[in-house]
């Protein structure tokens, strides 16, 4: 009875109709909107799940802060260890803390076999926060008494340890009392530089790794007693210590450099999964123009019954963003659950435990991308619905596929629709965490689809003035140009997720090229570090006595931190999002009198090979341009403890591929030529001599530590493959989607297509000849999409690898060969199913009177 | 039993062969009720040149024996010959090169390509056949039916006897020995009606082309040579 009432009711309001009839007409069910439903689920999954990914991984960051910091505060002295007064004020405070250094070393086992190691360093009282893993279970001090020495379980099945054996770290020996498979401060990364060795801190001094310019870090960390936070204790230490160049970091900063690759990572996937949803909304178009094709009795029979255009037109958009919600709720539902799922799959992968959950904001974000995808690119054909006349209903035509929109709405409706594509690129850009990126990406995201349009003029325009003798292949272009033609759509559906993924592979080529086959023909052989100035000349004996060793370069090596930028403190600098890196934690710097052979100078001058007056630097162009750093401008470092204001004198171009010896800041001489420091040096050597090189200076220099750059570049090599992968995947999405668009296109032609080839075959074509004519469109279609895909992906990769990674590019035909080739397969797998389906069709039921 | 012929008096060369002979010929198809039997058992020998009426209430298998003769349909027994070939063992794609060199056909619904110009449709044929003159013979088979002016027009953008003119230029311009129309006017007016049909009798005359034309319209049944009444899926009777 209720609903009675609510119906009189609502059947008085004007505003109610369109409801009434969408509601009537959505009980016939979904057919023909099953394609807007898929592809509007599939992107708003896509960028849900990596929003949710993200959010899971940010706020197991955020809720682990603590631990991984290894405390409530951490204070890092960078090269310089810090004063006992420091710890001795926190303790005062009712602090619990701990000390620990990190440096690199050379581990040798018992059979003379050695390692580069990342040594940690550790006093009694780590860790402070959470626990470590050690097998056999033991507790840290039993695990680090008298020379102990613990490793991660990959470096003991590496050199083959056992319980007990005696190694060699710098000049002391150590005993291995078990394994350590889990740090609580440490993010899991990539082992690049040395995998985990532990020993006491108190052991340090005997190894005689410490040395003047060893390269280490020195770290605090607090546990603080109620009261005051962290931050107020960071501001009574810089009242108290003063600026010494320390880092204090609160758990808020945990993990900078992660996050902030975390958000890079997320922030390359929300934008593949956007290009997934833009294929998607092609799909709703298409879908949207094939329904109202389907619908154009009903319509004409309301329009006969006395529906005006704007009803017909509301009662259509009605229905398509119910369903569109639909779509997009879908897609919610398995952007929520994938995550869950993702994080079992990914726990080793991933640098931290996600906080596994549902985050509304991401999903949120991922809902509004659908919907306002759904109603930019459905406004249009649902607008044409208003055009389609009652006279429809009497005149068996085709509709044609450029009806406009009624002129009297038409400004509104591109003022609308211009209104949706701007909130578009809006949200696009104001949530991602790099807007000039995001900006970039748009501007290429409309530039691609411009293109394939572009590319579909051409192809009907071509195809039109082609006149070949054979009638397969005229019937083949003519389907091409013909009213109604798919060929925009199907070259745009298939071509742009072929363009990511063409980009992708491009990508990955060029830096698996450089890699793998270019860095190892410029690059040294090792990197030798650590080599005290009183050892320089036994360092260069050895290797003058090995005849395999070649092209020795050497240079002071000193750590310093960026204090200040033109008086502004470094913490508050405004930089490019690509070179913050360099404001924080210790940066390697050297120091020269003549330029330095290769520099590439871009401004400014060198200083007279003899100088010694006021501190000048010669500084990376790259980062000077992100800082906003000229010529002239002052920038205080702190070096061994001490903050040295600087002038920079000239802006270099450094080529980072060489893998030589590249310092962003190389100082005057003079005033760091008397700070003590090391050396550091490359050197080239024949694959099968540089185990026999390492042994020989490590064995004469122990606290010297050889990085073979060859471990480094394999190391590098498996992650990026592992980058590739989760990049080609998301990639491929994208794909889906334009194979889940061109299915449509093709299911909503094949009414037509059936009933063509029907005809044809009454009118005496073979199958031969209607199947050689589709395969002639497909083909085209095929080889347009893959050359325009090709194209795009060559600029896109072009851009990313010159402009992004300023590293050196090639075009790689092989792949672009695979990608138009693929190109081709997959658009003529399409045109052939969708061509066997017509030529089974009988034709006795189609012509039989209607 | 003999086969029912249309007299050969009717013929213009009594002694040649029959153009189609049909013998026995059954057509029974699947539905969810069970087999349905169509066709049972026609004999039928049409001579060249003739025009023959299809007349039979609806249901009474006329398309259907219109479908099987255009080898759209197979028959599940029986023999049709058409031009002396025997047609109910050919496959799909010789039934095909046996339509676009022998016969026409022209549907109550046209049966236009949507996609293509009144042109294109009318070349289509002559082009499968590989006539290198096929867009100007096809322009002169649209002059013919006086639609010299709607060659670039596409079929949604004709009236219905227009459509109709284009149909039966299309399957005019071949000049097939067989035209096959099923209710070629039942989708048109009057008027425009017996104006396509006073155009069919014309080029059908003109070519000698042998016509056999389903109809529910009495008087174009009788400007028929003879009229062949069918019922319950077999032939009644035939008048002359």
């Amino acid at each position: 009875m209720d609903r009675v009432f609510l119906l009189l009711f609502l059947q008085k309001k004007k505003f109610s109709l369109p409801f009434l009839l969408a509601r009537r007409e959505l009980r016939g069910g979904l057919a023909g909107l099953r394609i807007v439903l898929a592809c509007l689920a599939l992107g708003v999954a896509a960028i849900a799940a990596v929003g949710s990914l993200r959010a899971g991984v940010a706020e197991g960051l955020a809720h682990d802060g603590a631990r991984i910091l290894g405390g409530d505060i951490a204070i890092s002295g960078g090269n310089q260890p810090l004063p006992a007064a420091l710890g001795d004020w926190l303790r005062a405070r009712g602090a619990r803390t701990s000390e620990v250094v990190s440096l690199r070393s050379m581990l040798v086992a018992p059979g003379g076999d050695r390692v580069l190691v990342e040594v940690k360093a550790v006093d009694g009282a780590w860790p402070l926060v959470g626990q470590a893993e050690v097998a056999p279970a033991q507790g840290m001090a039993a695990a680090l008494a008298g020379r102990g020495l613990l490793v991660e379980p990959v470096l003991r099945d590496r050199l083959g340890l056992k319980i007990g054996d005696v190694l060699k770290l710098g000049r002391a020996s150590v005993v291995m009392h078990g394994t350590l498979s889990a740090e609580p401060d440490r993010v899991a990364s990539p082992a690049l530089f040395g995998l985990r060795a532990m020993v006491s801190l108190s052991l340090l001094p005997q190894t005689g790794l410490i040395q003047p310019g060893t390269i280490a870090q020195y770290q605090l960390r607090a546990v603080l007693p109620a009261g005051p936070g962290a931050a107020t204790v960071a501001r009574e230490i810089r009242a108290k210590f003063g600026e010494q160049g320390w880092r204090i970091r609160l758990p808020g900063d945990a993990a900078q450099g992660l996050a902030q690759f975390i958000d890079r990572t997320s922030l390359f996937m929300t934008l593949v999964g956007l290009t997934s949803l833009l294929v998607g909304g092609i799909g709703v178009a298409n879908g949207v123009r094939a329904w109202l094709e389907a619908r154009v009795r009903t319509i004409a029979t309301l329009r006969c019954l006395g529906a005006s255009g704007g009803l017909v037109f509301a009662v259509a958009l009605i229905q398509v963003m119910a369903l569109a919600g639909l779509g997009v709720l879908l897609g919610l539902v398995a952007g929520a659950l994938l995550p869950i799922a993702a994080f079992a799959l990914l726990r080793d992968v991933l640098p931290v435990p996600p906080v596994v959950g549902v985050f509304p904001g991401p999903l949120a974000l991922a809902a509004l991308y659908g919907l306002l995808t759904a109603a930019a690119f459905a406004l249009w054909p649902l607008a044409r619905a208003m055009r389609i006349p009652g006279a429809a209903l009497f005149r068996d035509a085709l509709q044609p596929s450029r009806v406009w929109p009624p002129q009297g709405g038409m400004w509104w409706l591109i003022a609308g629709n211009a209104l949706l594509v701007l909130a578009l690129i809006g949200l696009t850009v104001l949530t991602a965490p790099e807007r000039r990126f995001a900006i970039w990406f748009c501007a290429a995201a409309v530039a691609t689809l411009l293109l394939f349009r572009a590319g579909g003029w051409l192809v009907m325009a071509a195809a039109r003035r082609l006149r070949p003798r054979r009638v397969w292949l005229r019937l083949g272009l003519a389907n091409l140009y013909r009213p109604g033609t798919a060929t925009p759509l199907l070259l745009v559906s298939l071509g742009i997720g072929l363009s990511t993924l063409a980009a992708v592979a491009l990508i990955q080529g060029n830096v698996r090229r450089q890699v793998s086959q270019q860095l190892p023909e410029r690059a040294p052989s090792f990197f030798f570090i650590d080599i005290q100035d009183s050892q320089m000349a036994k360092f260069r004996a050895i290797l003058a006595a090995d005849p395999a060793a070649t092209d020795l370069r050497e240079v002071p090596s000193l750590r310093a931190r960026v204090v200040s930028v033109n008086g502004v403190p470094a913490q508050q600098v405004k930089a490019a999002p690509d070179t913050t890196w360099a404001l924080r934690g210790d940066r390697g710097l050297t120091y020269a009198g003549p330029m330095p052979d290769g520099t590439q100078m871009v401004a400014g001058q060198w200083w007279p090979p003899d100088y010694d007056g006021k501190p000048l630097l010669s500084f990376d162009a790259v980062l000077a341009a992100g800082w906003g750093l000229k010529l002239g401008d002052p920038i205080r470092l702190n070096v061994l403890g001490r903050d040295i204001d600087f002038t920079v004198a000239n802006l270099r171009r450094i080529d980072w591929g060489t893998l030589g010896l590249n310092f962003t800041m190389i100082a005057s001489p003079g005033l760091l030529a008397h700070a003590p420091h090391s050396h550091i040096a490359t050197v080239r050597a024949p694959e099968a001599d540089q185990a026999r090189l390492l042994r020989a200076v490590t064995d004469a220099l122990p606290n010297v530590s050889g990085i073979r750059v060859a471990d480094v570049l394999r190391a590098i090599a498996g992650l990026l493959e592992q980058i590739s992968t989760a990049l080609a995947a998301t990639g491929s999405l994208t794909l889906a989607a334009g194979a889940l668009v061109l299915a449509g296109a093709v299911a909503a032609g094949q009414r037509r297509r059936i009933r063509e080839a029907v005809i044809l075959k009454t009118l005496g074509a073979t199958r031969g000849q209607i199947r050689a004519a589709w395969l002639v469109e497909f083909g085209i279609l095929g080889l347009v999409a893959g050359g325009i895909a090709a194209l795009v992906g060559l600029a896109a990769s072009w851009a990313v690898v010159v402009l992004v990674m300023h590293a050196e590019w090639v075009p790689l035909p092989a792949t672009l060969a695979a990608v138009v080739l693929g190109c081709v397969v997959l658009m003529l797998g399409f045109g052939y199913a969708g061509t066997e389906a017509a030529l089974r069709a009988k034709a006795a039921p189609l012509l039989r009177n209607e | 039993m003999d086969a029912i012929a249309v007299s050969p008096a009717i013929a213009k060369n009594p002694a040649a062969p029959p153009l189609v002979e049909v013998r026995g010929l059954t057509l029974t198809v699947p539905s969810a009720a069970g087999p349905v039997n169509i066709l049972k058992g026609i004999d039928l020998d049409i001579p060249s040149g003739a025009a023959i009426g299809l007349v039979g209430p609806s249901g009474s298998g006329k398309t259907s024996l219109l479908m099987v003769l255009a080898g759209l349909e197979r028959a599940t027994d029986g023999s049709v010959t058409l031009a002396g070939q025997p047609i109910t063992a050919l496959g799909e794609d010789a039934l095909a090169r046996l339509r676009r060199d022998q016969v026409g056909i022209v549907f109550q619904a046209f049966h236009l390509i949507p996609t293509m110009t009144a042109l294109e449709n009318v070349a289509i044929p002559l082009e499968l056949a590989g006539r290198p003159d096929a867009l100007a013979r096809a322009e002169a088979s649209l002059v013919a039916v006086g639609l010299g002016h709607r060659l670039t027009h596409l079929p949604g953008q004709l009236s219905g006897g227009e459509q109709q003119r284009v149909a039966l230029a299309r399957a005019f311009a071949p000049a097939p020995r067989l035209l096959l129309a099923d209710e070629p006017t039942g989708n048109l007016d009057q008027a425009t009606g017996t104006a396509v049909m006073d155009l069919l009798f014309k080029m059908r005359a003109e070519l000698g082309t042998t016509l056999l034309l389903i109809t529910h319209d009495v008087t174009l049944a009788a400007r028929c040579d003879a009229v062949v009444h069918i019922g319950d899926g077999k032939i009644q009777d035939v008048l002359f």
